[in-house]
């Protein structure tokens, strides 16, 4: 057991421990502080994969802007749930089971063809197909990304600047007071915060 | 050296914990985390088979991943906020609006 | 050929009639009359300048203007063409100068009518229709303006369509019409199968082709020739499609004359002479043509004589004239050289029957607007003292229809009798069938028209004496109303009057003038003459023969209708009551014809409706509509608007794709990766820049595992 594999498993330890505290949380402030630890941890996890720019990423965009969105509105909406898990009707049951049923065998599948593919990758004749050895000097740096963000991937870059722009105006769209506007409707904002400390 | 079948194993059951918190929880905003965390599941498949191949094209795709998912969250979360102002509700179950 | 601008004869009146129907409303009646008269003037007067050039030489006029492909499908191109030859110009004469002459007449009878704008838009609409009816150089363009009269009539006919009267008669026009029409349009589809052609200038041509035996011996060309006899039927009303124009009396006046007595009536003698030389190849066409003729014109006068209603006896009376007309297209004389038919003759009186019917419809009309449109006779007499010029105009159109020495049909009559009496379809021969057509069947004809010139100058005059002579049989107050119509309408009159006189005397036979006859000479480059010549004698002959017949008509009118209806006539109609009902309910045609063609039709209708369309279409269709409506009932449950059951129904949809791309897909790991070694050479054929940064170090160095896949 070398310090890599530690901090491997510990990481990982991390994230399954927060993503299952995330969706059992009764509380929803809870759940995103068990989001951001496992954003966290797939971090790291991210640079133990050479992709160091995807890390500051992570948690630049996820743990932080992101999750501080979420912290807004959950601070805004937030209510305890006595009952957090939908099982309403025998038609909730069966959705739920289905649901649950759907999931776990598309994650089977996928994770059992996934090994058989690096497997079978790994008795390719011709020589060894998956890289075990650290990748190059600059693999997965700022500059290396950036590079082929703006040279390969130049249009798919720009689309998903456009698209961010949209997101933004359609967010203060549709979060806005549907009268006649948010500035002059106080008592919008007095129920909202009303209902935040509900 | 960690082996790349370890990060999919844990990516995999990542991908599952997301899943049912999607199916389960009512609501909408661990709805929306879940989602988040499948989002993720996928990025970490992607980088540890880019490791694995020396090839950093999935760093990009990674990349791109992450600013739709800031935006998803954006366009997301305001419409939570939308539905709770006329709803008073963010349990999903209460919203059934789309009824027959 | 040569070119003129005929395009401009029909046009002036479509345009005319455009004007009047879409700005008369807004325009006012004064520049509406304006207008129409004026475009009909125009086009007479270009009709009388191309006549001009006829004059001088008989080559056919055309106008290239339409020449250009019209109709294109397969192997049929037709080219619109408009053409205009000596006996078009005859019908083009007609047209536009009792058509102008009745426009200026409806001017002075439509005056208070409120539709007065759009009659005349009808009426400019008919005529640029019947001129190109008459200019078409193909059956095609006829066609148009075959079906553009059709129209026109049905469109007058129901002028006053509040009356549901008057809305039915059109219906039936149009109905009993489109019989015809359709026979036209099989003999054109006929024709084209046959020869590919339908100009009437390359007819000639193809005779070869239309003389081969089609069915049972008879040539192609008897076929042919009994199709265009159908819509001829239709058109000029005769048996057994005559019933409409009788009920077609609803129209005004003015639409009478001009349409259903002196032009469109008329397009089925038009149509016969101008395909005359398909008609020839086989005689016994023409010998069906005139029996048809003359059944008609007899049965048509026998109906006329008992009927009270001013316009219903004109109406049966064109029908009987027309029956004329026919016989006259049809008396053929077969000699061993060659067939000729009287043609002339036909024509001739289809123009001195224009004059005279016109001013017998426009006195009628005077008399119904003297008195505020009581068309009844029985409710009339004594007219000729408050109405005398009427009266005067009247009497000479009376004169002439009855063939009276001098007048115009006198001289027609006689050219139809004449030919019908010389007329033979076979060359004399031994056989029976050869004997009855080569010397009876002209004898018969020719006596059943002699009847029927005995009848028409029978219930002419009894029209004439119950209107003009006697008293006055209405009441006092209608009695105070009577006045002689406007200048407008008696010009209009005079003017006919003087036609129905004079315009025999361009058809005197060579008999009794030599040089005479210049309407038969204008005709020639068309049609051959009739080759029996007549001898002055025979011609005398038959002349007295017919003027006693018309006497004894006149005569026998006199004797019991002088004073109005006289006690014979009461005793004959109380001796003989089924008779009397019978011909008065015109032999109960109608009421055959509706009991063996229409009902049937209605009940079919109906087991079609009630079966066909609201059982199996309808039924059809409410199921497909009732079981989405049953499925959705069931499915909307489905539905729930809870989030959760739509996702799990998206996860399973996404767990089942996966799992049948597993199972049958075969997407083993080992399979995958072939894929995946498949798909890897386009992703490393994206171009791969040399990464070069400023100090000239690739960034990315070829790394070990790239293109390993493969």
């Amino acid at each position: 057991m070398d310090g890599v594999t530690i901090t491997f498993y510990a990481f990982s330890t991390l994230i399954i421990i927060g993503a299952v505290m995330t969706i059992t949380s009764r509380n929803a402030i809870g759940a995103v502080m068990s989001l951001v630890a496992t954003f966290f941890g797939l971090a790291a996890l991210y640079a133990l994969l050479y992709a160091h720019f995807l890390a500051a990423l992570q948690v630049l965009v996820y743990a932080g802007a992101i999750m501080v969105l979420f912290i807004f509105v959950v601070m805004v909406l937030n209510r305890d749930e006595i009952h957090p898990f939908s099982t309403r009707g025998w038609s909730s049951t069966f959705a739920w089971l289905v649901g649950v049923g759907s999931v776990l065998y598309l994650g089977v599948q996928l994770l059992s063809k996934l090994l058989n593919f690096t497997v079978s990758m790994s008795h390719q004749s011709g020589g060894a197909v998956l890289h075990r050895d650290a990748p190059p000097e600059d693999f997965g740096t700022v500059a290396a990304v950036g590079h082929l963000l703006f040279t390969d991937y130049l249009f798919a870059f720009e689309a998903v600047s456009i698209l961010l722009l949209i997101a933004v105006i359609a967010a203060v769209v549709v979060a806005r007071s549907h009268r006649s506007g948010a500035y002059e409707e106080p008592e919008a904002a007095v129920t909202e915060s009303h209902g935040g400390h509900a | 050296m960690i082996p790349v079948e370890n990060f999919l194993v844990l990516a995999a059951v990542l991908f599952c914990i997301g899943g049912l918190g999607v199916v389960l929880r009512k609501n909408v905003l661990i709805i929306l985390m879940s989602v988040e965390l499948m989002l993720n599941a996928a990025n970490l498949t992607l980088l540890a088979f880019a490791r694995a191949h020396h090839d950093q094209h999935a760093h990009a795709f990674a990349f791109l991943v992450i600013a739709v998912a800031a935006a998803e969250a954006a366009v997301g979360l305001s419409i939570v906020v939308g539905i709770f102002r006329t709803r008073r509700t963010v349990q999903v179950d209460e919203l059934t609006l789309m009824k027959h | 050929m040569e070119e003129f601008p005929l395009h401009y004869i029909p046009l002036l009146p479509l345009a005319g009639a455009a004007f009047c129907l879409l700005f008369g409303k807004r325009v006012g009646k004064t520049i509406t009359t304006a207008v129409a008269l004026c475009s009909v003037f125009g086009s007479g007067l270009l009709v009388a300048s191309a006549v001009r050039l006829l004059h001088e030489s008989p080559v056919p006029l055309t106008d290239t203007f339409f020449s250009a492909t019209w109709i294109s499908a397969g192997d049929l191109q037709l080219s619109a063409g408009l053409t205009l030859d000596r006996l078009s110009s005859v019908l083009c004469m007609i047209v536009t100068g009792i058509g102008f002459l009745i426009h200026v007449y409806a001017s002075g009878y439509m005056a208070h009518d409120e539709g007065y704008t759009r009659f005349f838009g009808y009426l400019n609409l008919f005529m640029g229709a019947m001129l190109i009816l008459v200019l078409g150089d193909s059956m095609p363009v006829t066609f148009v303006g075959w079906e553009g009269v059709g129209l026109c009539s049905y469109l007058l006919i129901g002028f006053w369509y509040d009356k549901e009267a008057n809305a039915n008669a059109g219906r039936k026009a149009f109905v009993v019409n489109r019989i015809g029409d359709f026979g036209f349009l099989l003999a054109m589809a006929y024709l084209f199968s046959l020869t590919g052609t339908l100009k009437y200038a390359e007819l000639p041509s193809h005779l070869q082709t239309l003389g081969q035996t089609a069915w049972w011996g008879l040539p192609a060309a008897f076929f042919f020739g009994i199709l265009v006899l159908v819509g001829a039927t239709g058109k000029s009303a005769q048996i057994p499609l005559y019933v409409w124009l009788p009920d077609a009396m609803a129209g005004p006046t003015p639409v009478s004359a001009l349409i259903h007595a002196a032009t469109m009536v008329t397009a089925g003698v038009y149509v016969c002479v101008r395909l005359h030389v398909a008609f020839e190849i086989f005689p016994l066409t023409l010998a069906i043509i005139a029996i048809i003729g003359a059944l008609t014109a007899l049965f048509a006068a026998t109906i006329g004589v008992l009927q009270r209603d001013f316009k219903k006896v004109l109406a049966y009376s064109t029908v009987s004239q027309l029956g004329f007309m026919f016989v006259g297209v049809g008396s053929a004389i077969n000699t061993p050289t060659s067939v000729t038919s009287n043609y002339q003759g036909a024509i001739f009186h289809l123009m001195t029957h224009a004059f005279f019917k016109a001013g017998l419809f426009l006195g009628a009309g005077s008399v119904m607007h003297a008195l505020s449109g009581e068309g009844d006779i029985t409710r009339m007499g004594g007219l000729r003292k408050h109405l005398p010029h009427t009266h005067a105009t009247f009497l000479l159109c009376c004169l002439a229809i009855a063939g009276i020495i001098p007048l115009s049909g006198f001289w027609s009559k006689d050219a139809i009798l004449g030919g019908a009496h010389a007329a033979m379809w076979l060359p004399k021969g031994t056989g029976g069938a050869e004997v009855f057509f080569a010397h009876h069947l002209g004898l018969i004809l020719y006596l059943i028209l002699l009847a029927t010139a005995a009848c028409t100058a029978f219930y002419m005059f009894r029209l004439y004496f119950l209107a003009f002579w006697g008293e006055f049989r209405g009441t006092d107050e209608e009695l105070h109303h009577i006045h002689e119509s406007p200048a407008s309408m008696t010009g209009v009159l005079w003017v006919l009057a003087i036609g129905a006189v004079g315009v025999g005397f361009l058809g005197i036979p060579d008999v009794v003038s030599s040089g005479g006859n210049h309407f038969g000479e204008w005709l020639l480059p068309v049609v051959r003459e009739q080759a029996a010549e007549e001898s002055a004698r025979e011609f005398w002959t038959l002349a007295v023969i017919a003027l006693g017949a018309s006497a004894a008509g006149i005569g026998l009118a006199a004797a019991l209708y002088l004073h109005g209806f006289s006690d014979q006539v009461r005793a004959m109609a109380a001796a003989f009551p089924s008779v009397y009902k019978f011909v008065y309910n015109k032999y109960y045609i109608d009421e055959f014809y509706n009991a063996v063609i229409v009902q049937p039709l209605r009940w079919i209708s109906l087991g079609l409706w009630k079966v066909v369309d609201s059982f199996f279409i309808d039924g059809t269709v409410r199921l497909v509509g009732g079981l989405t409506l049953v499925v959705g009932k069931v499915v909307r449950y489905a539905q729930t608007g809870d989030v959760h059951h739509y996702v799990a129904g998206m996860l399973a949809g996404a767990a089942l794709v996966f799992g049948l791309s597993v199972q049958l897909g075969g997407c083993h790991g080992y399979k995958f990766a072939e894929a995946a070694s498949v798909a890897t050479p386009r992703l490393q054929r994206m171009p791969r820049r040399e990464h070069v940064t400023p100090d000239n170090v690739p960034l990315l160095p070829a790394v070990p595992g790239n293109g390993l896949i493969r």
